[in-house]
């Protein structure tokens, strides 16, 4: 069997800066499916959207779709972080735009791994920044 | 809910302990109400294929779990700012699932009451494998 060829690291980080847009509009009907999953029978969530929706990969998670290629074989979701800037409530466009920010080399004696980092800000309709949510993606 | 002011904390103080069990049913809501359709979190065949044992509950649904923890803990008048996760472990369906956190510093900056925490998802063998960080912010007595 012929080894998949990988990208260098130097290849992989001529991808920084790579962006994605997408729109989402914000219903009822979304916060309540994401409330009945998760068990959250908060009454606030009536009329805002809870801020867990934005670890929901419909609105976090597109980053991931931006095609970066992975520089070793194996790849593992690493860890996420989200700021919360301004409520979301059901009727928001919420407007994200992706990109892939940075590539950390974190080999060690283990071996050779990267971790490759993007970042989301999420925008609602009147151009104000909701949220801003960043994935790492483990390479190794 | 009783609300929670930034005097009722402590550095330690312990938020309540959320108690989840993720089961094959959650997941399979959890990937259409969220749009996470990679098949690790429904296809067992595929999790075999992979290596694991069983379908994994997606690290996205454990961090929306925390979100939970913070917002039951804050009340109506308190306002999750930023919440950290780290995926270190894996959760199975059926495994009830702990979220756990507890208060590492207070501060007043920029006119705000900010209380910073350490939190966790802790699994049925006691582990963390899902810790994190987040910050919150409270109303304060009188305001």
């Amino acid at each position: 069997m012929t080894e998949e060829k990988r990208p260098t690291l130097e290849e992989v980080k001529a991808f920084i800066g790579k962006k994605k847009e997408e729109t989402l509009e914000i219903d009822k009907s979304m916060i309540r499916l994401f409330c009945q999953c998760i068990g959250d029978p908060n009454p606030k969530w009536q009329d805002t959207a809870p801020p867990g929706l934005v670890t929901t990969a419909m609105i976090s998670g597109g980053a991931l779709a931006i095609e970066v290629p992975r520089p070793y074989k194996r790849s593992v979701a690493a860890g996420a972080e989200w700021e919360f800037h301004k409520t979301i409530k059901p009727g928001d466009a919420i407007t994200t735009t992706h990109e892939f920010a940075e590539v950390q080399d974190r080999s060690s004696e283990k071996g050779p791994r990267v971790l490759l980092i993007y970042k989301s800000t999420h925008r609602d309709q009147k151009g104000d920044v909701v949220a801003v949510s960043t994935n790492s993606i483990m390479s190794y | 809910m009783a609300q929670l002011y930034y005097e009722d904390v402590q550095e330690g103080s312990e938020i309540p302990t959320l108690e989840k069990l993720p089961t094959t049913r959650t997941l399979v809501m959890w990937a259409g109400a969220s749009g996470d359709f990679f098949e690790l979190h429904y296809d067992k065949d595929f999790a075999n294929s992979m290596g694991f044992p069983k379908v994994l509950v997606h690290g996205r649904l454990e961090a929306a779990f925390l979100t939970q923890m913070l917002t039951d803990w804050i009340g109506d008048r308190g306002e999750l700012r930023k919440l950290t996760v780290q995926y270190r472990g894996n959760a199975f369906p059926g495994d009830t699932l702990l979220c756990k956190g507890k208060v590492t510093k207070k501060y007043v900056e920029g006119g705000e009451s900010l209380v910073e925490c350490e939190i966790w998802v802790e699994n049925p063998a006691g582990q963390r494998i899902t810790p994190g960080s987040a910050v919150v912010a409270l109303p304060t007595k009188g305001s």
